[in-house]
């Protein structure tokens, strides 16, 4: 399917996920194709309720498709339980959340690390990370802090330097400039535009944010669960030939 | 999980103990009420039983107690219906099968006095050379025994020669103390108070025996006795020697025959028993309270950690979401809950040592203290403190559980 033999970093087919609210079946994806290659930064946006969080879930490992399967970096997790889920998501998946969702009775530092400590990564290799991370994403002399002492942007980047340390297969970012002011929102924004491009992370991000948006390699436009439209960004190195690759969005397969 | 740094996740869990200092504090205290509790009662029964057993030691292992009536301890009321021990008794006493020795005494109390010191005193009147029978482990700091024609000679108990409140001995070998006591006299139809006073000789001072009874006592012959209590030959206590603790029963059995109910037989083994269930039954109500109070430490626990896991839903919600299991996360939540069980338990067996030292100098033991010192059984600690220990892990379960079966979807949307 992919034509290239390239090895793709998240590829889902015909993903579809309902579920019930009271008496009503709500369809939240009605059969999403998207595939992102190694090293790419997309943005999906679209209005609440096009099923935004429901994909962002599904890409997450959060939770399960109702049919569909999700692949990442070539493993199916559609059907895995629970505990095959976790683990995945903690080596796999770096999350970067709109409110940072830091813990603040412990340090940067900690916070940083905190992934890494039930990927079981040695201690000492755990403490080099955390350092170069933090040094990356310019708090180097903030690491004893706590992050109630930190402005907001701050505190996300410090969730930036902790979805890094396990170097997962991609990164997934729910609105991560939607509690900051819009200077701040900027350098949030040019730090993940700077560590797709440093580190070559693969960085998915859902946003409302459209000025952000414009400035990855593609936008993904998804409207009552499917992918309405789909267009280049500005970053460069996704060229708009390689869409036939990158989806296949109708309604219904 | 294999891979998983224990140490770190302990970490984290005492970490999120330390933010909320107040709760955690207040929630050990609990648990720390309870096992000290549990902790002093034990100490407690341990130190009187202990305490019991060193009085009851004393007596010979074959000696009945008889006395005039079926109430367990002591000679009191002079009701007409009660059968008098007199010499008859003594030498019905004398021809039961299996008896060595009977032995009549005559007590009485009154006051002590030795130059300017006085001291209230019990008075046991009876033939020293049988005493070996009744206390076996009698013997003398100085002096002798009294001989039973001497009326003017007497033996003191040690503490009565060696008050502990006095930093001289009150009263030394050949030394005259005198014995006063008062009584109500009829006097030509008027009642009149009168106080009779007899000089006696200090012919003896006791060992320790380690009996508060035979300790505080002062003794004088049978006859000097007779005649200064006016007891008119009727004896207050007679003590039977039996041939062998074996053949109590029997003994007790013969002479229950004889005399039916008009006579009160106790033997050492019937009062230790006595005490002991009274004192076990106090015990016993004591602790249930001890093990209500630490079951209440048990539900503070399961309140304190579930209103935490409902305070940390989004943090449990990003630590799903980066991979931690369900089981690391119930893993996190029992150390915290077992933290606060070892901490309580800890802390409450100190204060419960404490405690019990706190209740003895507290608890109104007489005028002449029994001196009680809490015993505590290694084992006895050991099961208060896992018990502590276990019964906060259990109270962490259901919380812990919570947190683990958490969706992290829903966990992470909580505001």
């Amino acid at each position: 399917m992919t034509g290239q033999g390239e090895k793709l970093a998240i590829e889902t087919l015909d993903l579809k996920k309902s579920y019930k609210m009271g008496l009503v079946t709500v369809y939240a994806l009605r059969g999403v194709n998207l595939r992102m290659r190694h090293g790419e930064i997309v943005s999906v946006v679209g209005p609440s309720g096009s099923g935004k969080s429901t994909l962002l879930n599904m890409l997450g490992a959060l939770d399960t498709p109702t049919s569909g399967k999700i692949l990442i970096d070539d493993v199916d997790i559609s059907r895995m339980g629970e505990r095959a889920l976790a683990r995945f998501r903690n080596r796999k998946i770096g999350f970067i959340f709109q409110s940072y969702n830091l813990i603040d009775r412990s340090k940067v530092a900690k916070n940083v690390e905190l992934p890494a400590i039930v990927a079981g990564m040695p201690k000492k290799l755990r403490n080099q990370r955390v350092h170069e991370l933090l040094d990356l994403v310019g708090l180097g002399d903030k690491s004893n802090r706590r992050p109630n002492a930190l402005s907001g942007g701050e505190q996300q980047r410090v969730a930036i330097a902790r979805a890094l340390i396990n170097d997962p297969a991609f990164i997934l970012a729910d609105e991560p400039t939607g509690n900051l002011d819009s200077k701040t929102g900027e350098e949030i924004q040019n730090l993940l535009l700077r560590v797709n491009e440093e580190k070559k992370a693969t960085i998915l991000i859902v946003t409302h944010n459209l000025e952000l948006a414009e400035k990855t390699g593609r936008i993904l436009h998804l409207r009552d669960g499917v992918v309405e439209k789909e267009r280049a960004g500005l970053m460069p190195h996704s060229k708009p030939s390689d869409s036939d690759l990158n989806v296949s969005a109708n309604g219904r397969a | 999980m294999r891979t998983v740094a224990v140490l770190d996740l302990i970490g984290l869990s005492f970490g999120a103990l330390r933010e909320r200092r107040l709760r955690t504090g207040l929630t050990v205290l609990m648990v720390i009420i309870g096992v000290a509790l549990m902790t002093s009662i034990n100490g407690l029964g341990g130190g009187m039983n202990n305490y019991i057993s060193d009085q009851l030691g004393t007596l010979g292992a074959n000696a009945l107690i008889v006395t005039p009536s079926a109430s367990a301890f002591g000679p009191e009321a002079q009701s007409g219906m009660q059968t008098k021990l007199t010499s008859q008794t003594v030498r019905t006493l004398g021809r039961i099968q299996g008896v060595d020795y009977v032995i009549p005494s005559f007590t009485g109390g009154g006051t002590l006095r030795s130059g300017s010191e006085s001291k209230t005193v019990a008075v046991l009147g009876m033939d020293q050379s049988k005493m070996v029978y009744v206390t076996p482990k009698i013997s003398f700091e100085s002096g002798a025994f009294v001989s039973s024609t001497d009326s003017g000679g007497i033996v003191l108990g040690h503490s009565i020669a060696h008050p502990s409140n006095l930093d001289k001995p009150f009263a030394s070998m050949g030394q005259s103390v005198f014995i006063e006591f008062s009584k109500i006299e009829n006097q030509g139809g008027v009642e009149k108070l009168v106080t009779k006073r007899k000089a006696f000789l200090v012919g003896g001072i006791l060992n320790e025996l380690g009996s508060q009874q035979v300790d505080s006592e002062v003794f004088i012959s049978l006859s000097a006795a007779n005649a200064f209590f006016e007891k008119n030959s009727v004896y207050d206590v007679i003590y039977v020697i039996t041939k062998g603790p074996d053949i109590n029963d029997q003994v007790e059995t013969s002479i229950t025959k004889f005399y039916g109910k008009n006579i009160g037989i106790v033997s050492p083994k019937a009062i230790a028993s006595t005490i002991n269930e009274v004192m076990g039954t106090f015990l016993g109500f004591l602790t249930a309270v001890a093990a209500v109070s630490m079951f209440v430490g048990a539900v503070g626990i399961i309140t304190t950690l579930y209103t935490s896991v409902m305070e940390r839903t989004r943090e449990i919600g990003l630590l799903k979401a980066i991979g931690y299991t369900g089981g690391t996360i119930l893993f996190m939540f029992l150390m915290e809950s077992f933290t606060i069980g070892l901490l309580g338990g800890l802390l409450g067996l100190t204060a419960g040592v404490a405690g019990a030292y706190a209740m003895i100098g507290i608890l109104p033991l007489g005028a002449n203290a029994i001196s009680i010192t809490p015993y505590f059984r290694p084992t006895d600690l050991a099961q208060v403190f896992l018990l502590a220990c276990a019964l906060s892990v259990i109270a962490g379960i259901y919380p812990a559980w919570r947190a683990s079966t958490l969706s992290p979807i829903t966990a992470l949307k909580k505001e």
